[in-house]
């Protein structure tokens, strides 16, 4: 119930974006990956494509705080408080902080290997490669 | 952008060497700074490479910590040393900790963390918690070489890291007695993917050096090998444990001169077989065996925790002893309420100590110092908090705790003592701090 109201919160939000794309650069030869691997690859689980090409994970600013609760449910503060722990004990480096979708696209075109996410609205399918659909 | 990362980075580094070069003087056996010499040069040439990236992050907690007694002084592990007639303080559970993460190539990457807080030891070298580099074969085999994190529990390693955790410190009656933070080695993990469920695997062998403070003004400077291994399940909301380690011990505590004295004729003709008591005093080849389990629970709502271990030992300066918590608590948007419950017993059998045949002051004294080295480090205890913690801010939080102790019989060893009669069946501590990440 929570989560819903949560939802509808986010929904009539001015700030809100319908959806999210995950995307990577146009080279990398991966058509899609699942919503566990995406989750895998932004929280520190993985280091890598499901084909074993090492994966270069992009948080994006401004959206940052939305993708992750579209990802797991769970408000900044909590993925904050996760990466502390993975951080700081060691085992993983948080993805790499971008200002905005300008630097954000263009280091995804300069790295094949680049995975990020932006709102759908924006995406050029002839520059990047979608890879999931956040609703 | 890269010319300025390498000159950040050549500065960092001259600033390290002026500054190692001073505490290599004040160091014993330092380990740790081969790794520190090994690890930054090699971290230093590869950072010239365009693919390097570098980062520098830290952590913190600013706390004020207070209780309602002057007989005892609560300390957050037996690393520190309190002033028993100063009751409320910063030192306790405050700390500012500093990280460089260098990720050399794609499976090579280098850590460094080093955390200001308040211990009886080597300000700079027990502090230095790691310096390793790690090698992943691929995406499920990491190899470590270099000082890193003893990983003996659910909050290995990041003890110190306040903001990770709900509570102020960790469970008192957990962790407080498990002083060794790091040691030098090797580790090896494999994590293990069963759908969406993860196994992780992990074996750890190497060398610990932890300084201790003790009843004497001298500290213990424990040396000791350490292996283990450990297990952990994680899947959905869950997170389960289970871990061993093994410690053999090689050195003895600051006994040298007390034992010199009991030693001799004249002592033992005025204290009969005082001289049988001196096995007792040497910590040196006995082992400890460390074994714990716990599990973690988070569904964003609620969140529960608990640990239980036993730690088998084979001296009287630190018995056996069985440990446990467990913590409930839920989330109401950016605060969060938690309780929390801790028990720690030791299980130690009494060494009577042979008493003076002259009613000599002196001599009183003595035997009293060595009952109080020998039979005084037993814990008896119990204890429930209440706590709170706002998320005020992205990456900051504020912390506020109430914790009553119960004290058993003798059974303060993780506090400060001055003399043992004087321990409180209750005790108090309150605490309100900010942890903070950056």
């Amino acid at each position: 119930m929570r989560r819903i109201i949560c939802y509808l919160l986010l929904l009539v939000s001015a700030n809100s974006v319908a959806d999210i794309s995950v995307i990577t650069n146009i080279n990398n030869g991966i058509d899609s990956v699942s919503r566990q691997k995406v989750q895998d690859i932004f929280m520190g689980r993985s280091r890598s494509f499901p084909e074993g090409n090492f994966a270069l994970p992009l948080d994006l600013n401004p959206l940052r705080s939305e993708f992750y609760f579209k990802l797991t449910g769970r408000p900044v503060e909590q993925i904050n408080a996760y990466w502390a722990r993975i951080m700081f004990s060691g085992q993983a480096s948080p993805p790499t902080m971008l200002p905005d979708e300008q630097t954000l696209l263009k280091t995804i075109r300069e790295n094949t290997g680049a995975i990020g996410y932006i709102d759908s609205n924006h995406v050029d399918k002839t520059q990047v490669r979608v890879l999931f659909i956040l609703k | 952008m890269i010319i300025a990362r390498t000159i950040w980075l050549t500065n960092a580094w001259d600033r390290l060497i002026k500054q190692r070069i001073i505490c290599l003087k004040g160091m014993r056996n330092s380990f740790a700074t081969l790794i520190v010499l090994v690890v930054f040069p090699f971290s230093q040439i590869l950072a010239n490479d365009d693919t390097v990236n570098w980062s520098v992050k830290g952590f913190g907690t600013l706390a004020l910590t207070g209780t309602d007694t002057r007989e005892i002084g609560y300390k957050r592990d037996l690393s520190q040393a309190k002033n028993v007639k100063r009751p409320w303080g910063f030192l306790t559970d405050s700390r500012l900790g500093i990280q460089l993460d260098v990720d050399i190539n794609q499976s090579l990457h280098a850590t460094t963390q080093w955390v200001a807080r308040d211990h009886a030891g080597n300000f700079f070298e027990q502090n230095l918690e790691w310096a390793f580099l790690r090698w992943s074969y691929d995406d499920t085999l990491d190899f470590r070489f270099g000082r890193m994190g003893a990983d003996l529990f659910l909050l290995s390693d990041y003890r110190n890291v306040g903001y990770a955790y709900p509570w102020m410190r960790p469970p008192h009656e957990f962790y407080a007695s498990v002083p060794m933070y790091h040691f030098d080695g090797i580790d090896i993990k494999k994590k293990i993917n069963i759908d969406d469920d993860l196994l992780s695997l992990k074996f750890f062998a190497g060398y610990s050096y932890n300084q201790l403070p003790t009843v004497f003004p001298e500290l213990y400077e424990v040396e000791s090998p350490v292996v283990g291994g450990n297990i952990v399940y994680q899947f959905n909301n869950w997170t389960a444990r289970a871990g061993y380690a093994f410690l053999h011990l090689l050195t003895d505590g600051p006994v040298d001169e007390l034992t010199d004295i009991l030693g001799q004729p004249q002592t033992n003709f005025a204290i009969p077989n005082i001289s049988q008591i001196i096995p007792h005093l040497h910590i040196k080849n006995t082992e400890i065996h460390y074994m714990s389990i716990g599990a973690a629970y988070d569904d964003s709502t609620w969140f529960a925790q608990a640990e239980a271990s036993y730690i088998k030992t084979q001296t009287s300066f630190y018995p056996d002893s069985a440990n446990a918590y467990l913590s409930l608590g839920r989330r109401f948007s950016t605060v969060s309420i938690y309780t929390l419950y801790g028990v720690s017993q030791t299980f130690h059998k009494r060494i009577d100590i042979p008493q003076p045949a002259l009613p000599v002051p002196e001599l009183h004294q003595l035997t009293q110092l060595v009952d109080k080295v020998i039979n005084d480090n037993e814990v008896d205890q119990q204890s429930v908090s209440l706590g709170l913690r706002w998320d005020f801010h992205p990456k900051a939080a504020l912390k506020a705790q109430w914790s009553h102790y119960w004290l058993g019989n003798n059974g303060a060893a993780l506090w400060q003592k001055t003399n043992a009669q004087d321990i409180p069946d209750q005790v108090n501590v309150w605490s309100v701090g900010i942890d903070f990440i950056y």
